[in-house]
């Protein structure tokens, strides 16, 4: 498995920062519980997008196209769900529960094994080229004007080395949080005092200006000012990203780390973020794939069903589109390991929320689970389907200097039963 | 081994000699397999496999003897025997324990009951057949009464899954491991716990995935109680891709502290079975990591290196031995039962 070491620039942009002088912090909605007010705000029109990320690639056959009984089956059963008729593993029982609210695909045929072309087939939408990730386009087409929190935060563990926004403009790259805990750095240094920080802003965006107008090169102090916007706007909302969460919560959510990146990611949403991705790491599943799948879908089941209640009770759901998905699956053959290895053949993932029409399954595998037998997709297809349940159509251009791209691949198209 | 040995069929009596081992019976299955014993009376030797069932061949019977044991609906990992090789008791991943006729022509469970909320990691029977001792992924330890299958007590203490669970031969006392390397004695009579220990090197903790991997996948007590014998895994550096090396914990149990580890450095992976022969030294099978070929170990307590090593065409999975320590039986991964002769060739 390729490693992945390092991180992007923005990050390491932004640790740097911290001598910026914050603005005054805005208030924010802790604890998930939301003013009227802000509610309102929140449910006025925007979309947003909630992407869970299992890393490393997750089982489908004890995740949503379980074969209990058959040659590869393995040793989980299957159970009922909300939903007539569909059935899903017995790791993912408050999932069951919610399956009305949700809808599966599958058929997703992914044609690599490799984590890397994987995860980039599934985030881009393509399997070539530099193209902007998911989260980073619906950064750039749903975020407010002058958002008050960076538009794409990525609450993650461990370094990717994802240039996440590809040609579109810096400030839509994805901005990694370690954690329930504000990037490294990022608080005004003491000595620092808010006018001198304040003019030392003001000196430098005067430097970017002169020099942008001189050789026009733009794209580089827009990226600049975007790592310095970014920063500030983290800096005025500190205390949410480092808000202890209530006993309520813990009790509801988990004690554990991931509960409390979840409880972030449901206070980052509450309070007008617009892409919010949240990796919840250990699928790589080669030795005691069963074992590991116990423990990891025992702690995301129930966590991400917190979250996903939250989101709706919140009001949130018919405007935020929810996916959980990983950058293939795994073997049907079991190993000498007790193992599932790479598998991109028969993919399965689960979205639901803003356009998704809930309970729906599309497309199916065969008796075996060992390829595609109704209905292949891909990732382009997805691609065009979280667009198109947002909103947006991903058969038009990307307005870059010089050119037009089309945002997601013209040689696909949205999977149209899944959508309301 | 401590109970419910099987006896061995009438043998030339040729000294046991380990590097003469040879294959006497090879049996065939389509599946994956994941445990196996022979009876006490060694007559039958039986598997567990990657589809739900478990098999049964007669040992001189050949192939064809195979009979199928349904009932659960999931995996069954752990096999064991009353005393007198008349009842069959089966762990299932599907929460059960299994009771059945060990002899049957036509298999049916004789009692099929509801264990654990979650898998059944393990069934042990004691010396007189009259309790069986399970845990499972409720993190409980229950000890039954037999024939009748009712819950005499339950043992709470553990915080991760309980592997394995075994009686010590005073049958006063039970010994459990779980996935983090707790070692704990348990009181039967009161159900409480009397001693614990970490065993740490049994364990580790993946920082990159961030997970935990450790646990028994066999445990045994000696003859006389003074040893508990665990097989397993140490070293882990990538759990996800099994990355470790497997390990035979030799545990001392009345200073309650390590005796042996036993590890072979030249294989990675995880021991799956382990047996102490009646000539004092260890047998243990194992799984490799980064190749195709398994082991079937013969170890001298105290010894670094094993002193005889039977490459296995894939991973041996589980382990039995007769009373006599004349014949092992060896479970693989393609599916494959053999049964050895620790003796030369008549």
């Amino acid at each position: 498995m390729r490693r992945d070491t390092g991180c992007h620039r923005i990050d390491h942009t932004l640790s740097r920062r911290g001598f910026l002088a914050g603005s005054a912090a805005g208030s924010v909605a802790m604890g998930g519980l939301l003013t009227p007010a802000q509610a309102e705000e929140l449910q006025s029109g925007q979309k947003r997008l909630l992407q869970m990320f299992l890393q490393g690639g997750f089982s489908q056959f004890e995740t949503f196209d379980p074969k209990p009984g058959t040659k590869y089956g393995g040793p989980f059963r299957q159970i009922e769900t909300s939903v007539p008729g569909v059935n899903i593993c017995e790791l993912l029982p408050h999932m069951a529960q919610r399956m009305h609210q949700l809808s599966i695909v599958r058929s997703i045929n992914l044609r690599t094994n490799d984590h890397g072309k994987g995860r980039l087939f599934m985030e881009k939408g393509r399997n070539t080229g530099e193209f902007p990730y998911v989260g980073s386009v619906a950064a750039k087409y749903l975020a407010p004007p002058n958002p008050e929190l960076p538009t794409y935060l990525h609450i993650t563990t461990r370094g990717l080395t994802d240039n996440t926004n590809a040609f579109l403009e810096a400030q839509h790259a994805q901005m990694k949080l370690p954690g329930v805990k504000a990037p490294d750095n990022l608080s005004r240094p003491d000595k620092l005092t808010v006018e001198a920080a304040k003019r030392r802003a003001e000196f430098r965006r005067g430097l970017n200006e002169r020099f942008a107008g001189g050789k026009g090169q733009r794209a580089f102090t827009e990226t600049f000012d975007s790592s310095f916007e970014m920063a500030e706007r983290l800096m005025s909302k500190k205390d949410l990203l480092e808000a202890e969460p209530s006993s309520k919560d813990l009790e509801r959510y988990g004690s554990h780390p991931f509960a409390r990146r979840c409880i972030l990611a449901r206070n980052l949403l509450n309070n007008g973020a617009t892409v919010v991705k949240v990796t919840h790491h250990g699928y790589d599943t080669h030795a005691e794939n069963f074992n590991f799948h116990l423990e990891q879908l025992g702690e995301f089941d129930k966590t991400f069903c917190m979250l996903l209640d939250d989101i709706r009770e919140a009001g949130l759901l018919e405007s935020t589109l929810v996916m959980v998905y990983s950058e293939f699956g795994r073997t049907p053959k079991i190993n000498q390991r007790y193992g599932r290895d790479h598998w991109g053949a028969s993919v399965s993932m689960a979205m639901g929320g803003a356009g998704i029409k809930p309970g729906v399954v599309v497309g199916a595998t065969n008796k075996e689970g060992t390829e595609v037998s109704d209905r292949e997709v891909d990732g382009g297809h997805l691609f065009h389907t979280y667009f198109e349940a947002l909103g947006l159509d991903p058969k038009s251009d990307h307005d870059v200097p010089g050119k037009s791209i089309p945002i997601g691949d013209p040689a696909k198209s949205s999977i149209q039963e899944l959508l309301a | 081994m401590s109970n419910n040995r099987p006896a061995s069929p009438p043998l030339p009596e040729d000294p046991i000699d380990v590097k003469e081992s040879h294959v006497v019976a090879e049996f065939k299955h389509d599946v994956a397999l994941t445990t196996c014993r022979l009876d006490p009376q060694a007559r039958f030797a039986f598997a567990g496999a990657e589809d739900f069932h478990v098999y049964r061949w007669a040992v001189d019977g050949g192939n064809e003897s195979k009979t199928v044991f349904s009932g659960h609906d999931s995996w069954v990992r752990c096999l064991d025997f009353s005393p007198d090789g008349e009842r069959l008791y089966t762990a299932g991943y599907d929460d059960k324990i299994g009771i059945w006729e060990t002899a049957a022509a036509e298999p049916k469970p004789l009692k099929m009951f509801e264990a654990h909320k979650g898998w059944v990691r393990w069934v042990k029977v004691n010396r007189d057949g009259t309790r069986l001792a399970s845990c499972g992924n409720d993190n409980l330890i229950k000890l039954w009464s037999l024939p009748d299958g009712k819950l005499i007590q339950e043992f709470k203490g553990h915080d991760r899954y309980p592997y394995a669970v075994v009686f010590h031969p005073d049958e006063q006392r039970l010994a459990s491991f779980d996935l983090m390397g707790v070692i704990k004695e348990w009181d039967i009579a009161s159900g409480k716990e009397l001693r614990s220990f970490e065993a740490k090197f049994m364990w580790g903790f993946d920082q990159k995935f961030r997970a935990d991997m450790g646990g028994a996948r066999d445990m045994i007590f000696d003859e006389d109680g003074k040893t508990l014998i665990v097989a397993g895994l140490t070293n882990v550096t990538n759990a996800f891709a099994g990355v470790h090396n497997p390990m035979i914990l030799m545990f001392d149990w009345e200073k309650f502290e390590p005796q042996h580890k036993l590890t072979d450095s030249s294989y990675k992976g995880m021991s799956w079975g382990v047996r102490v022969h009646p000539g004092g030294f260890i047998t243990a099978v194992g799984a490799p990591q980064g190749g195709s070929k398994g082991a079937l170990w013969f170890w001298k307590p105290g010894e670094e290196k094993p002193f005889h090593t039977v490459t296995l065409s894939h991973c041996g999975r589980g382990l039995d031995m007769t009373a006599d320590g004349r014949r092992v039986a060896v479970a693989q991964f393609d599916g494959l039962l053999k049964i050895y002769q620790l003796t030369r060739k008549s």
